[in-house]
């Protein structure tokens, strides 16, 4: 039943400034949208997507925010840090048509279901958007696979200036698919969301995990009182029209609403 | 067809399963969610006058016998916490516990009158939390004179029935039962995490848990619960909600037997799923209607210790 696994960090990957990819050699068996929960037992153990996993090894990638990931950052390859998991739903494989909507560092966890769906025979689009340059990740990952890429950042340091919602609305005026996945801030889902009403989608969501194994409570989602960390963190179409919370607020370490 | 339903302290409850204080209750959802999968009284997460976050993770770590957990009484404080309890009323038939934590009698009052002006149907008073003992020292439960003045207190200004979470890791646990009946207490809750424990990682040489120990609950406490409840139902006359370690209905029958009136079911949630309060009503079911047992009460309690 144990979850857990020390582990030395075998690879780390400079994606940009403020975001950087860890890479594990130990076969986690995850699926595309599960998470693991990481510490270094200095303090912190928090929950990270799985970016990429195979039967040799997996990898996460990491978004310096705060105390914890400001941590990680000065961690070397060979350091050991320990990880449980993986936790939670994972998303739904389809086949053909399929587009997939990433912001920020949601977008990682969408190269693993990338890899999964192309297997599947799926035909995959993918628009990936970021506020700036710094942001925006596995652009060459995403470009060396047989599939319809594109990127866009809010501040317009690659050209244009924009969302991946705006990329995602002209790829669903152009063409039909059958099932949207995205993955990213919550407001990006959000203002994505009005656009899908008939189709079949899956989001990510993110919620403050603590145990991440269903008990403690503090990742339940209004008004289902589902966990995400059990439920979730994949939620589908069914489940997300009935959200009362999404977009409007989380609950923050204390169980306190926090508005978005 | 067996019959679940049961009273407790004056309430008509479904089904004898409790959601105890810690365990899915910090949102209105969570609690309605595990109503709606089977729980017959829930109990909030223990409130606290002021918000807390808890201890930085890890906060729970997991072994054969089950898990150690430092959570660290992280709670919304009893304004916000009083609000999603009073969300949940709204929105179910089901009756509540609101678990409250302070320091010192003088607290403890102050949020029974928050918890006075809330739909609460209980109050439980946690004296008994193992996981911060850096911040407030040895808990309450640990004297019999301490938990006889909360319970005093609290107990003049409540307008709700009280019950008393008293801890298992004390030398007379018969005592402070004691303490707390004579105070008042309408009902005692039984066991909070037993130890408190620690787990080690031999790679790293850490212990497992950042806050390094944590009460251990789970299947490895119920012989501890059995025989602590079984002590307390021998010696006092007082209704007792038994917990620790219940994770089938074989369990709750044995909690039932050692002489509790209702049982609580926590970290079985983990280990069995949220349907865990379903599937072990069934399973009470399935052991009355092959005993021949027509309803709760008809479930023989042990024969109580002489002394
Ligand atoms: C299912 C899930 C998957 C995630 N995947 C990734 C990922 O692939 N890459 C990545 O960089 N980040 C991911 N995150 C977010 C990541 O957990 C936080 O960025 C990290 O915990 C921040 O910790 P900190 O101490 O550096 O920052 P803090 O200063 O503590 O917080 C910064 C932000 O992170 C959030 N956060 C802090 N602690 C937690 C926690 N225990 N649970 C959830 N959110 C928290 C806070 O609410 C705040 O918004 C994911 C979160 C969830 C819930
Ligand atoms: C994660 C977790 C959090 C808990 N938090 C509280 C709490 O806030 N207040 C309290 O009185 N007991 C708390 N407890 C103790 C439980 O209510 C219960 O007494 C104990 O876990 C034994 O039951 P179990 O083995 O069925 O889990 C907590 C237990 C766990 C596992
Ligand atoms: S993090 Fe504890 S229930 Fe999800």
């Amino acid at each position: 039943m144990d979850k857990r696994v020390t582990l030395k960090i075998a690879k780390i990957i400079k994606e940009t400034d403020t975001i950087k990819t860890f890479f594990f050699e130990h076969e986690l068996g995850a699926k595309p949208g599960q998470f693991i929960m990481l510490t270094d037992f200095e303090g912190g153990e928090k929950p990270f997507s799985i970016a990429d996993s195979n039967s040799q090894e997996f990898c996460i990638t990491v978004k310096k925010v705060g105390e914890f990931t400001a941590r990680l950052f000065t961690k070397k390859e060979g350091d050991y840090v320990s990880i449980r998991g993986p936790y939670g739903s994972s998303f739904f494989i389809s086949a053909g048509n399929v587009l997939l909507v990433g912001g920020g560092y949601g977008t990682p966890p969408l190269y693993f279901l990338t890899k999964k769906l192309l297997e599947n025979g799926a035909k995959v689009s993918v628009v990936n958007g970021a506020k700036t340059k710094d942001d925006l990740v596995f652009c060459d990952k995403f470009q060396k696979l047989e599939l319809e890429y594109k990127n866009i950042t809010q501040s317009g340091c690659l050209g244009r200036a924009g969302t991946s919602v705006d990329l995602a609305c002209e790829c669903l005026r152009r063409k039909k698919y059958d099932f949207i996945y995205a993955a990213g801030p919550e407001m990006m889902m959000k203002s994505l969301y009005p656009y899908l009403e008939n189709y079949q989608f899956e989001f990510l969501f993110e919620r403050y995990m603590k145990c991440a194994i269903g008990i403690c409570g503090n990742c339940t989602i209004d008004p289902l009182g589902i966990r995400l960390c059990v439920e979730g963190p994949v939620l589908p179409k069914k489940i997300v029209d009935k959200l009362t919370e999404f977009g409007k607020y989380h609950r923050d370490a204390t169980g306190k609403r926090v508005k978005f | 067809m067996p019959e679940l339903k049961v009273d407790f302290l004056g309430k008509e409850l479904n089904n004898p399963l409790v959601l105890p204080a810690g365990v899915m209750g910090m949102s209105y959802s969570g609690m309605e969610f595990s109503s709606k999968n089977g729980a017959g009284l829930i109990t909030s997460k223990s409130l606290t006058l002021q918000a807390r976050s808890g201890h930085k993770g890890p906060v729970v770590a997991e072994f054969e016998g089950g898990i150690l957990n430092c959570m660290g009484l992280c709670n919304p404080g009893i304004i916000n916490g009083l609000q999603e309890v009073d969300e949940f009323k709204k929105r179910s038939g089901n009756s509540v516990i609101v678990s409250v934590f302070a320091t010192n009698s003088a607290d403890f009052v102050i949020l029974t009158r928050y918890v006075n002006k809330s739909h609460a149907d209980f109050l439980e008073l946690n004296l008994s939390c193992p996981n911060v003992f850096d911040e407030f020292g040895i808990p309450l439960a640990a004297s019999g004179e301490e938990v006889y003045k909360i319970v005093k207190a609290v107990k003049k200004e409540s307008k709700l029935p009280v019950i008393a979470k008293l801890s298992p890791n004390v030398y007379d646990i018969v005592a402070i039962a004691k303490a707390a009946k004579t105070a008042g207490a309408d009902a005692l809750c039984l066991i909070n995490t037993v130890g408190p424990g620690m787990l080690i990682d031999t790679k790293m040489v850490k212990s497992v848990l950042f806050n390094k120990f944590g009460g251990l609950s789970g299947p490895c406490i119920k012989p501890i619960a059995l025989k602590l409840i079984y002590q307390i139902y021998s010696a006092i006359d007082i209704p007792i909600l038994g917990m620790g370690g219940v994770t089938t209905g074989e369990d709750a029958i044995q909690m039932l037997m050692a002489g509790a009136n209702i049982v609580g079911v926590g970290t079985a949630v983990y280990k069995r799923g949220i349907e865990v309060f379903d599937k072990i009503n069934i399973e009470i079911k399935e052991y009355m209607n092959q005993m021949g047992y027509a309803n709760l009460q008809q479930i023989p309690k042990l024969k109580k210790i002489e002394n």
